[in-house]
């Protein structure tokens, strides 16, 4: 950020009185602030594609009645939202209430910072990327724990404790899912590990085809984080046919939006996640974007990184429309006995293999015998 | 996921079939989300589905054929249809309401399969809102009850008159001309012109009580 | 499960579930007492949608009761409608021709289809899979609309009547129901594929909530839910009334074939076998309807002898009985409805104990139960 104030403080001399500080919190607010216009029109976008992909795959048509194919239903909704009545429970936790979904919000937005959307895209390129990330999105738990506890509602209050189980349990393979990226690129820094897969392989530098572990670690990271955004088949805290609506289910108006947009800020980065790690983030396969001049390569990765992001949102929700749901035992077995493991033996797979290849992926010896 | 003691095996086999049975029903979705034909629903307020022949819509009483014969009344289960008439001058039954309280309708149709003069029958409506729970009572005759009311006892008055009046002509004939009966015919013949206004007021009524539903529709 | 101790004190959670609870198939309401997630009591609550049918009954006569029995079991009219016929004509001694005879097994089976496809589809939308349900209320339409072209309506459809239906088949309708049948088999394979056999489903299902064969004829289950404990009654074999000794068809048991024999998972493939055998009979009585009227002389108010009869049908949900006491006036004199939704509640509280929470909701779709059938 400092580096950037410092650069537009250069470039445009009429800046140059102004503090370093004040230029870089500036800075910082208006990236802050697409941040959160894109978190924001993700969220709305998001559900309109949601809902259209289920009028798809349920034979249906989906929203079509506001602007053109139905378009602006996410604006419809968003002012009905605002537009709602704020109820807050009479025996209600007041301040917990309130702050929960700000909370649960705050966590999925935050991780957006360390998104690498393109190149030199970042809002802030941390060394400790992936683990960041992991740390801020846990922070939705608690969110989701005050909501569940401060709604003074059972099923809210059992919706919360399953969020709870739920995350916590999953944030592990979630996390070892996403170590073997990691270790190939040598560091915790998104952008280190998007590097890392670039490379005229074209799709084969991606980290997906490194090696037969990597190509596992994906759908497990996949599965896993399906389960830690809590889209179906893992939506017990919000298991609509059973807990009613969850953690969530005495929120009303802006407040249930809050929740409504962090779910969809988790789906984003969890898919942003995946195409970073997995699938070359930014990279345009056969072609180096970063070689191009001036904006252009910033947009062009920027363009690629979107459309692998939204690839794997799609899949998401043809998950969700697909599956059933699974109960809250044969959730925490599913995790610890099946994907722990696996994601285990998987990072073991990769160390073995990155020792034993030197670092080199199936493509590079591949290449390197020809 | 089942029991504890599995092998590796089973553990294998648990994780494949998950996977299998997962992409099977992942195609299955796919296939109809890709396919646009698949879509089957209908737009309803400007795609609209011709109801069937023998749809159970609305009710509707054409009360020029109605003969106020109350089956109708006697067979609603619900007590739906409500019907007041009185007699006329030619001892038929003139209707002067016929109400049928279309929220507590059941569209059953019982009542229309017992219609004799086949008068009540069902529309192909289905679509009416209203504000108020008393609006929701179709009434098939417009003209006001007592109208009709005072109509008709004044025609069976007149009648009633017509009728004394020729009888006692007729008497009075007979008494003074015994071997003149055409002018007894008269008195036959006067009562058949008075069911011409009551054609007239149900001709219109139907029309004008059926206009009602479809306008809101 | 967390033991109490003197350190730790938890307690057990009252929780309501319903009347207004998106899977409780109604306005059921299940007093859960429950340890967490575990449920240590599951009381059935039922009586919010009595509308008092059976004293109905005694105030109108027996062809008005006809429309009454529509709403015993609106997923199931045309069943409801034809047991109430053949009741009162067992109670009055009416001939029925044959044609309407067929006409009702068609109908009936139809509907049986119908029902459940629903039940199918709520079921996977309580196990939190929408889009079968979708499906299903897509190949149910099919259906609405042949019911609509045969008697009018789509949901209530008030068909038979008291020797006979009120209107012979119109045209074009056996053609249509070729049409629907050679249209909805193969779509049955896609259910199992899209959903019954489903890794996740099968372990939502199996071994949960088992019941055992004797437990089954004990708590007086009836229909798929009997059958589902393997064992093999069924009224239209066991009892046969109307044509069903003319045709063909297996009775589905279940099979325990992914758990235990008698667990959700069978009394759920049950129906889904079912449907292929509806599909099975409807076929032949497509195929042999005869030629003839569809209505008995019957006058229009007749007083059957005085005398008591009780009638029972294989409707989708189980027994649908019908007890009926004449006192040889135009209505009955005391009229008692059994239905199988009702009966099946008397398990519940028994198999509940130590479920989950979402066992609750798999136990209630697995049932199939329907409110009005409840309360009547």
């Amino acid at each position: 950020m400092e580096a950037l104030a410092l650069k537009l403080m250069s470039a445009v001399p009429a800046l140059a009185g102004v503090p370093l500080w004040a230029m870089t919190l500036l800075v910082m607010v208006v990236v802050a602030v697409i941040l959160l216009v894109f978190a924001l029109t993700f969220g709305g976008l998001g559900s309109y594609v949601l809902r259209k992909v289920a009028g798809d795959i349920q034979v249906r048509i989906g929203p079509n009645r506001v602007g053109p194919y139905g378009l602006l239903q996410f604006l419809a909704d968003g002012v009905k939202l605002i537009m709602k009545e704020d109820i807050i429970p009479a025996k209600a936790d007041r301040f917990l209430f309130a702050l929960a979904p700000y909370l649960v919000f705050v966590g999925s937005f935050a991780a957006f910072v360390v998104v690498p959307f393109g190149v030199g895209l970042i809002a802030s390129d941390l060394n400790i990327g992936v683990y960041y990330v992991m740390a801020v999105t846990s922070l939705v738990v608690i969110g989701v724990l005050m909501a569940g506890w401060a709604s003074n509602n059972k099923w809210a209050l059992l919706g919360g404790m399953r969020a709870v189980a739920q995350i916590v349990s999953y944030e592990i393979p979630v996390g070892m899912a996403l170590l073997p990226a990691v270790l190939i690129a040598g560091s915790l820094s998104l952008q280190d590990i998007v590097r890392s897969q670039g490379g005229l392989l074209g799709i084969f530098g991606w980290n997906l085809f490194h090696n037969p572990f990597t190509f596992f670690s994906f759908f497990l990271y996949f599965t896993a984080a399906q389960a830690e955004t809590n889209q179906t088949p893992f939506d017990l805290p919000e298991a609509e046919s059973e807990l009613v609506s969850g953690y969530n289910v005495e929120y009303s108006g802006i407040r249930y939006a809050f929740f409504f947009l962090a779910e969809f800020g988790d789906m984003f980065v969890v898919a942003a996640l995946a195409s970073a790690c997995f699938l070359g983030g930014w990279h345009v396969p056969f072609f180096r974007a970063e070689t191009l001049p001036g904006a252009w390569g910033n947009l062009l990765s920027l363009g690629a990184f979107l459309v692998k992001a939204f690839g794997i949102v799609l899949v998401m929700m043809w998950v969700r429309w697909t599956l059933p749901r699974l109960r809250v035992d044969q959730l925490m077995r599913m995790s610890w006995k099946y994907l722990v493991p696996l994601t285990f033996v998987n990072l073991l797979g990769v160390s073995l293999w990155l020792l034993v290849f030197r670092g080199k992926g199936i493509p590079q010896l591949i290449a390197s015998i020809f | 996921m089942n029991g504890d003691g599995m092998g590796l095996r089973e553990y294998i086999n648990d994780i494949v079939e998950a996977v299998v049975t997962t992409a099977k029903g992942m195609r299955i979705t796919a296939r109809y989300g890709v396919d646009a034909k698949e879509e089957v629903t209908q737009q309803y307020p400007e795609v609209r589905r011709e109801p069937e022949e023998r749809f159970r819509g609305f009710l509707r009483n054409d009360i020029a054929r109605c003969t106020s014969c109350t089956m109708c009344v006697k067979v609603c289960p619900v007590d739906c249809i409500s019907l007041e008439s009185v007699r006329g001058a030619d001892k038929k039954m003139v209707l002067v309401s016929y109400d049928i309280n279309i929220g507590r309708c059941m569209y059953c149709g019982l009542c229309v399969e017992v219609c004799p003069p086949k008068s009540l029958t069902h529309t192909a409506g289905y679509e009416m809102a209203m504000f108020e729970r008393g609006e929701m009572v179709l009434h098939f005759v417009q003209e006001e009850g007592g109208e009709i009311k005072a109509r008709v006892a004044k025609q069976v008055a007149e009648a009633a008159a017509k009728a004394a009046e020729a009888a006692k002509a007729a008497e009075a004939a007979k008494a003074a001309e015994a071997a003149k009966p055409a002018e007894a015919a008269k008195p036959v013949g006067l009562p058949a012109a008075n069911p011409a206004p009551k054609e007239d007021l149900s001709a219109e009524a139907p029309g004008g009580s059926k206009a009602d539903p479809e306008k809101k529709a | 499960m967390t033991r109490p101790t003197e350190a730790l004190h938890t307690q057990e959670m009252l929780i309501n579930m319903g009347p207004q609870h998106p899977s409780t198939h109604g306005v059921l309401r299940v007093l859960l007492r429950t340890d967490g997630e575990v449920v240590v009591n599951a009381r059935p609550d039922i009586g919010y949608l009595h509308r008092g049918l059976e004293k109905i009954g005694e105030r109108v006569t027996y062809a008005q009761f006809m429309p009454f029995t529509d709403r015993l079991d609106y997923l199931a009219g045309m069943n409801c409608n034809c047991a109430w016929a053949w009741a009162v004509e067992k109670l009055a001694g009416i001939e029925v021709p044959e044609r309407a005879e067929y006409i009702r097994v068609i109908v009936s089976e139809l509907n049986r289809i119908s029902s459940h496809l629903i039940a199918f589809g709520s079921f996977t939308a309580d196990m939190g899979a929408f889009t079968p349900f979708l499906y299903s209320i897509r190949e149910r339409e099919v259906v609405n609309d042949l019911f609509e072209m045969v008697c009018g309506n789509r949901l209530t459809y008030n068909y038979a009547r008291v020797g006979g239906v009120s209107a012979d088949l119109p045209q074009g309708f056996l053609e249509k129901t070729k049409e629907f049948l050679d249209y909805f088999e193969p779509k049955i394979d896609e259910y199992n594929n899209l959903i019954s056999y489903n890794k996740i489903f099968v372990h939502r299902l199996a071994n949960v909530a088992v019941i055992s064969a004797k437990d089954a004829v004990g708590y007086g289950l009836t229909g798929p839910n009997l059958r589902g404990s393997g064992v093999k009654f069924d009224l239209r074999k066991d009892e046969p009334y109307s044509v069903y000794p003319k045709l063909e068809f297996d009775v589905c048991v279940g099979t325990g074939e992914r758990g235990a024999l008698g667990d959700c998972f069978d009394r759920y493939m049950v129906r889904i076998n079912e449907m292929r055998q509806s599909i099975r009979i409807l076929r032949q009585a497509v195929a042999q309807i005869p030629e003839g009227p569809v209505m008995a002389k019957v006058p229009r108010l007749f007083k059957p002898a005085a005398g008591e009869v009780y009638f029972r049908s294989e409707c989708p949900r189980g027994e649908t009985g019908f007890y009926i006491i004449s006192d040889g006036t135009t209505n009955p004199s005391r009229l008692k409805i059994r239905t199988g939704s009702f009966v099946t509640m008397n398990i519940f509280e028994t198999v509940t104990k130590g479920l989950m929470i979402a066992d609750i909701v798999a136990v209630i779709g697995s049932f199939d139960i329907i409110l009005p059938e409840i309360d009547r």
